[in-house]
């Protein structure tokens, strides 16, 4: 197999993929530039390496590798340090009165952005995974390198967060 | 998972993603019925995902830079071919290193410049349209690019060969092939309202590139000939328009 049939064997394996690779890389990276390196760099490596790919999801394995691509970075760099309660402190659902959906339906793509760049790195990424990317548990789990039920508690703390972000804490307000 | 009266806690998230087994979705679905808080919680996020969808960028630069990692993988084994040894292999290897790890101190389009140079001469697609002849090249070309810039004929020892399309930093662009002994030059040129700007190369691996201006035309230049030639060029074409 040539060189040049196995890069456009590898351009179709990943063009469909790419978009969300780039989407990732945003969110791992804070600027432009530095995401645009992680993407070639990632793809440099996926090049090498997806002949031997046999797993399930090509998608889930790039994006592991833009991940792997970004850390190197970030070690660099400075990395967003937020423990990890593993498993414990999940507070009761609150069922206190609150407009937040409405409050979020009034909310605009410019806003949601800004409150994800102030979540922790580690929650971004989930809901990028998930919601923008509509990628499974397994397959987040698999790209993060945790279990399903660390993706499901971290999913939910996320989720909880960025909703305070945009709407405010339910509860402060009690 | 506990009896319906408890609160689901984060299995809400997973019933929401569609991650429960039948079972498991019921016994949520059981208590949802009996509980507004929660009712209230997954709608709370249900707009959250429609919010973040909404959110969701595109991302049309991500496919450029596929191309671009694939080209570098192209113009890499076309360097090991052509280099004989493992020390001349190792050397171009390096060579590519640089171009593509280097410019970026730059400008990362120098890079480009220099790919899109090597992924011609790699594909064996130097020129799409062979001709000496400004006036045919122009009208292959304006039939291809808007507002291509009318090509200049050689001389001074320079032989326009003919052109291509190529695209540049995602704009699809006319790009002008001329040789000079054995030596084959690309030239892309576009209008653009910046100052005039003198010629300087620079060798990024063993291409030259340089980028210059003139009266309302910005230009590129690509080349595995050296400085003094791409400057030499730059004056024909200089002097063809006044």
């Amino acid at each position: 197999m040539s060189v040049e049939a196995d890069s456009r064997e590898f351009e179709r394996f990943a063009r469909p993929h790419a978009a969300a690779a780039l989407r990732l890389a945003r969110t791992l990276v804070r600027n432009e530039a530095d995401a645009q390196d992680v993407l070639q760099d990632s793809f440099l490596r996926a090049f090498r390496h997806f002949r031997g790919f046999s797993g399930e999801s090509p998608r889930a394995w790039l994006l592991s590798i833009v991940r792997n691509v970004s850390f190197t970075l970030w070690r660099k760099q400075e990395r967003d340090q937020i423990e990890e309660p593993e498993e414990a402190a999940e507070a009761e659902p609150d069922p206190g009165p609150s407009p937040e959906v409405r409050l979020l339906e009034a909310c605009d793509a410019e806003l949601v952005r800004a409150a994800l760049d102030r979540l922790p790195s580690l929650h971004r990424e989930v809901l990028v995974l998930r919601e923008m990317e509509e990628l499974s548990y397994r397959e987040i789990a698999s790209i993060l390198g945790v279990p399903v039920g660390t993706v499901m508690s971290r999913l939910s703390r996320a989720r909880a967060q960025l909703v305070k972000e945009l709407v405010g804490d339910p509860r402060s307000k009690a | 998972m506990g009896a319906s009266n408890e609160h689901p806690g984060t299995a809400l998230h997973a019933y929401l993603d569609r991650e429960l087994s039948p079972d498991e979705s019921r016994e949520v679905e059981r208590h949802l019925s009996e509980c507004a808080g929660c009712r209230r919680e997954l709608e709370t996020y249900g707009a959250l995902r429609r919010l973040l969808r909404s959110a969701r960028s595109s991302a049309p630069e991500a496919e450029t830079a596929l191309l671009r990692a694939t080209r570098t993988v192209r113009l890499r084994q076309r360097r090991r071919t052509v280099a004989f040894g493992g020390a001349m292999a190792v050397a171009a290897l390096a060579a590519v290193l640089a171009l593509v790890l280097l410019p970026r101190q730059g400008t990362g389009i120098e890079n480009e410049v220099a790919l899109m140079h090597a992924h011609a001469l790699d594909a064996g697609r130097t020129v799409e349209f062979a001709s000496s002849d400004p006036a045919a090249i122009e009208q292959w070309l304006s039939a291809r690019v808007p507002a291509s810039v009318p090509p200049t004929e050689g001389g001074d020892g320079f032989a326009l060969r003919g052109a291509r399309i190529d695209s540049l930093e995602g704009r699809r662009v006319g790009t002008l092939v001329y040789q000079v002994r054995d030596h084959l030059v690309d030239v892309v040129a576009w209008r653009s309202p910046e100052p005039d700007m003198e010629p300087r190369p620079t060798v990024s691996g063993r291409w030259t590139v340089c980028r210059w201006a003139h009266r309302g035309v910005a230009y590129w230049m690509v080349s595995d000939t050296g400085s003094e030639d791409l400057k030499a060029l730059a004056a024909v074409i200089r002097s063809r328009r006044t």
